[in-house]
């Protein structure tokens, strides 16, 4: 009788544990980058070996341009700006931004387009604080994503501010919680609604215009969200894509058509440099926030209003053309995104930010107009110098000034940083410098004494000193990317402990355990899906081989096969949604259907389809319900879940795209249905809660109040988690109660050979796990943060509220792969009875329960454990922070769930507080 | 044991030519392996190519030759030579060859093969391979007799040297090639990797331990049965 009262006591001790040591393990292994917080004054600048400016207003070196005007385009893809020569198949999507290109292509301009390599992770936050602060973001803060945190480190826009300069924002409102109290004027628009392209768009549009009339800022920086959007709801080869890109290309040639008409000497746009840029790529789905390439590459459009007198050295030109169809040369230069604050700061002569590891780009820098001549370096007389020389040296002095700020940086991180780096790779770092240092103080030696000498090794001694700072300068990038994520293998090591403690925990409570995963799905996570799927098959295959065996029960074997090797190919189209290169496209999250698209019959297939299936689901619960033990309270929150699936089939009905339906239905007020079935589904699990309380004086068995209890909590559940997942949602829901009827009717065919251990056959609950897990990749999720479906947190809402957002978010992601099978659990174990006749007491079909409970949840933990362990193993892997941790996260989000969950279950399927009643003997 | 011996002397009296003898059985097993290092060595050194650069020719190489050797030379130990003659034999091997490979591919698939119009001719040939190394000779030997086919495949429980030679080797090639799908998912990215390349080798290889395994099942089987006539 001790069991109930140990089992529930069992399974919190379980979430405990397993909190405790996901914690503990998070801390060690999601890194943490000490942010330091000191910032560079102007004053700094006479502690470097560097010549300084003579003009004491400006500091670290001379202003090349006076304004800047940066036009930020969310999720601007390399090829969306780039001419598409440079690609093996002109797409819908290319060649958009003509403007762009004209202006980069034309003869003689000042204008480039770079490719932009932005460091994973491709978050509009984590990109945002990467280009201001010109260092490299930790894995942490895409946690943050959600509520922006200020700043705290040294940044661009804090020196702007420090140093005099007026900054206007208009767009994102990413920018204003980054930067609360630094722009003079701001224009903010929510960024979150993911449905609304154009809000944000034109409100830029509308204060832009205007403000480059304006002289009351020297900084303007405007943020289109548009593109994202699209991008995240129609995706990349879409018509809103499209238009969108075009109302861009519009707006972008009438800036510049503003800002020329003002360039002349004298006028308002004399010195100004436009950047045109994004902050990530998107795949062509629209998804970001990992690292592959198309993510990754994004593009820089630089135009200065002043012309630079000449080119750059060759040397010193990264750039790579092609030939157009004309036979004309177009080239684009490459910049890395770590560059970018480092390189603006240079062009405006403001301090470099303290923390920032970047090099200043020599050709983007060579676009600033100011970077040509040299009256800020008193030391030099520049007048037998050409005026490639003199950038030369204006160059090599900036560089010089800017590895000092790095070096700087370094040494004052190692000093005050807990986790530093180590000391060879220090030594390594210094003697680079110290290098690059002698030979710039014996090369400007020999210079100055040969200065009256027109000398032929200017040039080369200038390429040469360059060469030095950028080996010192890659250096330290290099070594900070791959070091800087440091984790604290302490932490990691207790974390990983407790968690195989947890599982040795619950190994003796179930006595044996044979299961098939422990050798299983150590591969990286993009491919569990089909591994789960190939070892639910083989599972299957066993028992239709034993199903030909005993000749009976062929029809279940065989429907089962059928549906996973249904389910299979719904995984592959998703993880082939997932893959970037995949053209795979559909708007609708009914994916599932959309594969042929265009025939007629189709489109009605798919919009019938489901709405069929919803109602087929809501007689398959008539049904349930109207067999007698269903009765009182029980019955009412079951018709509750009928109502609700009628109210989805009209909600569908009316969303859908053939006309008449449509027209039929639209007279209803359809947009509230969303939220009615969650208030239904809300006031169905109170009453659950309440009808638990209720529940000792009925006079029910124990394994009809199970079967009551279960069927209402899963229906309960399921309307929510239906509508959240669009329309593949019923018809998943019709798979998860077909797979688990196979796998009970199969399971009983086994009963015959039961052995006295364990009073289940633990290949069943094996199978019902990796059917959850082969659902979660069916719904078309995977394990990263583009993976979520955001789609699904706005059905019925149109505003973003956070928490409720992401509880829907969070139903419709472990919905179908961890609520309803760790709640539907207790079928198996009831529909053993129903099917095999045997008869025992309560107390042990409670004891059954809470060890199929157990098992169900050792599987999920070794699988977490395993994943743990990979994470541990490949915590150098290249691919760490764009697969392994977004994996880690979904798995230890999917534990701690499950964990709760069967508490939750194993309170409610307790029956009720009246334990003592002597186990009755029924029928 | 007795019992069991007894029963053993029945079935033989029932099937008179089911009875092989163990240098036959090693000879079999030979002839189907050096048929499989043939066609391999034919692959590679007289076309100079192999299962990765063009895994759909060289599959089709080998089952070609594969199911021939193993269709010939099975369709001598048929358990019912009195109805059927030995022609008819190589003709139902032949006939169940597709359809063999018909169940290979549908439990391909089912457990991830790919599908798509440029992996069709790979799971084609490869489950013809399946097919000529499972199905051929089972049904050159057995024919249509369901009881045969039921206990050799479904509850895996041969009895007698013939037997043992198809089943063995059937079921080594069948679990070869599930292994040998598992290193499918890892991202090493090489040739090999791809459909269906590990998963013909994994089969192969189940094959020709299953020969193995099941030429000794036959030798300790000969040995008992010597022992009792002693």
């Amino acid at each position: 009788m001790g069991g109930r009262w140990w089992m529930k006591w069992y399974s919190w001790v379980i979430l405990v544990v397993h909190v405790f040591a996901i914690l503990i393990f998070t801390r060690g292994f999601l890194l943490t980058r000490t942010e330091l917080p000191y910032y560079s004054h102007c004053s700094d600048v006479s502690q470097s070996p560097c010549f300084t400016s003579s003009n004491t207003n400006h500091s670290w070196n001379t202003p090349a341009v006076d304004r800047l005007v940066i036009i930020v385009l969310d999720a601007i893809r390399f090829d969306f700006v780039a001419p598409s020569v440079f690609f093996q198949e002109k797409k819908a999507w290319m060649d958009k931004l003509s403007v762009l290109q004209k202006m980069a292509f034309s003869e003689g301009s000042s204008a480039k387009i770079f490719k932009a390599i932005a460091d994973p992770p491709t978050t509009s936050l984590q990109r945002l604080k990467g280009l201001t602060t010109g260092g490299l973001p930790t894995f942490i803060d895409v946690g943050n994503s959600f509520g922006a945190p200020a700043i705290a480190e040294d940044n661009f826009i804090h020196q702007l501010v420090e140093n005099g300069k007026r900054v206007m924002m208009m767009g994102d409102d990413t920018w204003i919680q980054l930067f609360p109290h630094h722009f003079n004027k701001s224009h903010p628009y929510p960024s979150f609604n993911v449905k609304d392209l154009h809000t944000v768009d034109n409100g830029c549009i509308e204060h832009l215009f205007p403000a480059l009339y304006q002289e009351d800022w020297d900084v303007l920086i405007a943020h289109f969200l548009g593109v994202d959007h699209a991008g995240h709801i129609f995706g990349v080869d879409s018509m809103p894509m499209i238009e969108k890109l075009e109302q861009y290309n519009l707006m972008l040639e009438k800036v510049i058509k503003v800002l020329e008409s003002q360039s002349e000497p004298g006028g308002l746009h004399e010195n100004t440099l436009l950047l045109v840029m994004g902050d990530h790529g998107q795949t062509l789905n629209g998804d970001h926030g990992g690292g592959s390439a198309e993510e990754v590459e994004t593009s820089i459009f630089a135009m200065s209003f002043k012309k630079p007198p000449t080119s750059i050295p060759s040397e010193l030109d990264t750039s790579s053309c092609k030939l157009d169809l004309d036979g004309k040369k177009k080239c684009t230069s490459s910049i890395q995104q770590l560059d970018f604050a480092v390189t603006v700061s240079a062009l405006l002569g403001i301090p470099f930010p303290f923390g920032s590891i970047g090099r200043v780009n020599p050709e983007l820098y060579a676009l600033g107009a100011g970077t040509w001549n040299l009256d800020g370096i008193n030391a030099w007389d520049s007048s037998n110098l050409s005026e490639l020389e003199e950038w030369l040296l204006n160059y090599v002095n900036v560089l010089c000034i800017n590895s000092w700020q790095v070096k700087r940086y370094i040494d004052v991180y190692s000093a005050s940083s807990v986790i530093g780096f180590s000391s060879e790779d220090l030594l390594h770092i210094s003697n680079v410098y110290v290098e690059a240092e002698q030979n710039w103080a014996h090369t400007t030696k020999n210079l100055l004494f040969h200065r009256n000498e027109r000398s032929h090794t200017l040039l080369p001694a200038f390429t040469r000193q360059i060469d030095f700072y950028f080996s010192f300068l890659s250096n330290v990038s290099e070594l900070a990317r791959s070091k800087w994520t440091e984790f604290n293998l302490k932490l990691m090591g207790i974390g990983l402990g407790t968690m195989l403690i947890s599982l040795f925990i619950i190994f003796p409570a179930i006595r044996r355990v044979n299961n098939l995963y422990t050798t299983s799905l150590l591969s990286p996570g993009v491919e569990e899906g089909k591994v789960a799927s190939f070892l639910l098959a083989t599972t299957s295959i066993v028992r239709l081989r034993s199903s030909i065996m005993k000749k009976k029960m062929l029809f279940e074997a065989v429907s089962f096969l059928l549906l996973i090797s249904i389910l299979r190919f719904t995984i592959e189209v998703g993880l082939s949604k997932q893959a970037a290169t995949s053209l795979f496209l559909s708007a609708s999250p009914s994916w599932m259907l959309g594969v042929a698209p265009g025939h007629p019959l189709w489109t009605y297939m798919a919009e019938i389809g489901p709405i069929l299936a919803v109602i087929l689901l809501a007689f398959l619960l008539c049904r349930t319900i109207s067999s007698s033990i269903f009765g009182g309270l029980w019955k009412y929150i079951n018709l509750g879940t009928i109502l609700s699936y009628v109210l989805i089939a009209v909600y569908w009905g009316a969303e859908s795209s053939i006309p008449t339906l449509a027209l039929l239905l639209q007279g209803m007020a359809t947009g509230h249905i969303p939220r009615m079935i969650y208030a239904i589904g809300l006031g169905q699990l109170l009453l659950v809660a309440v009808g638990h309380l209720f529940d000792k004086d009925s006079e029910l068995d124990y394994k009809r109040s199970l079967v009551m209890k279960t069927v209402a909590i899963l229906s309960a559940w399921s309307p929510t988690i239906i509508i959240v997942s669009g329309k593949q949602g019923s018809l998943v829901a019709l798979a998860l109660i077909i797979g688990g009827y196979c796998i009970v009717r199969l399971e009983s065919m086994e009963d015959s050979d039961s052995d006295a251990i364990f009073t289940f056959n633990p290949l069943a609950i094996t199978q019902w796990n990796l059917l959850a897990v082969c659902l979660f990749f069916a719904t078309g999720h995977w394990c990263a943060f583009d993976g979520l479906r955001y789609g699904a947190a706005f059905i019925g809402f149109d505003e973003f509220v956070l928490v409720r957002q992401a509880i829907l978010l969070a139903i419709d992601t472990f919905g179908f792969s961890h609520i309803l099978p760790v709640l539907g659990l207790p079928l198996l174990a009831v529909c053993n009875f129903l099917f095999g006749q045997n008869n025992h007491g309560k107390d042990f079909r409670f004891n059954q329960l809470s060890q199929m409970y157990m098992m169900y949840g050792l599987i999920t933990a070794t699988m977490v454990t395993v994943t743990v362990i990979c994470v541990t193993i490949h915590r150098r892997h290249l691919m760490v922070w764009g697969l392994f941790a977004p994996k880690f996260v979904f798995d230890v989000a999917g534990l701690v769930l499950t964990d709760a969950l069967i508490c939750l279950a194993s309170l409610l399927y307790s029956g009720g507080p009246t334990g003592e009643r002597v186990p009755k003997t029924e029928r | 044991m007795a019992d069991q011996s007894k029963k053993e002397e029945e079935e033989e009296k029932e099937n008179p030519s089911i009875s092989i003898s163990v240098p036959q059985a090693f000879l079999v097993h030979l002839i189907s392996g050096l048929g499989l290092a043939i066609s391999l060595w034919v692959a590679h050194n007289l076309y100079s190519i192999n299962l990765v650069s063009h895994s759909s020719i060289t599959l089709r190489l080998i089952w070609i030759v594969e199911s021939a050797t193993v269709i010939l030379i099975y369709s001598r130990f048929r358990i019912d030579p009195q109805q059927c003659s030995y022609l008819k034999a190589v003709v139902r091997g032949i006939l169940a060859l597709p359809v063999g490979a018909l169940v290979n591919a549908l439990g391909a698939i089912a457990l991830g093969a790919p599908v798509g119009i440029q992996y069709l001719p790979k799971t084609i040939n490869w489950s013809l391979l399946m097919s000529s190394f499972t199905v051929a000779p089972a049904a050159s030997v057995f024919g249509l007799s369901w009881t045969y086919w039921q206990r050799i495949f479904a509850q895996t429980k041969p009895n007698g040297p013939l037997e043992y030679m198809i089943c063995i080797p059937a079921h080594g090639a069948v679990i070869g090639g599930w292994f040998g799908a598992w290193p499918m998912p890892l991202d090493w990215e090489r040739p090999w990797q791809e459909w269906p390349v590990c998963v013909t080798y994994g089969a192969m290889t189940g094959y020709l331990v299953g020969m193995i395994v099941s030429s000794g099942f036959v030798l300790a089987n000969g040995r008992r049965q010597r022992l009792k006539e002693d």
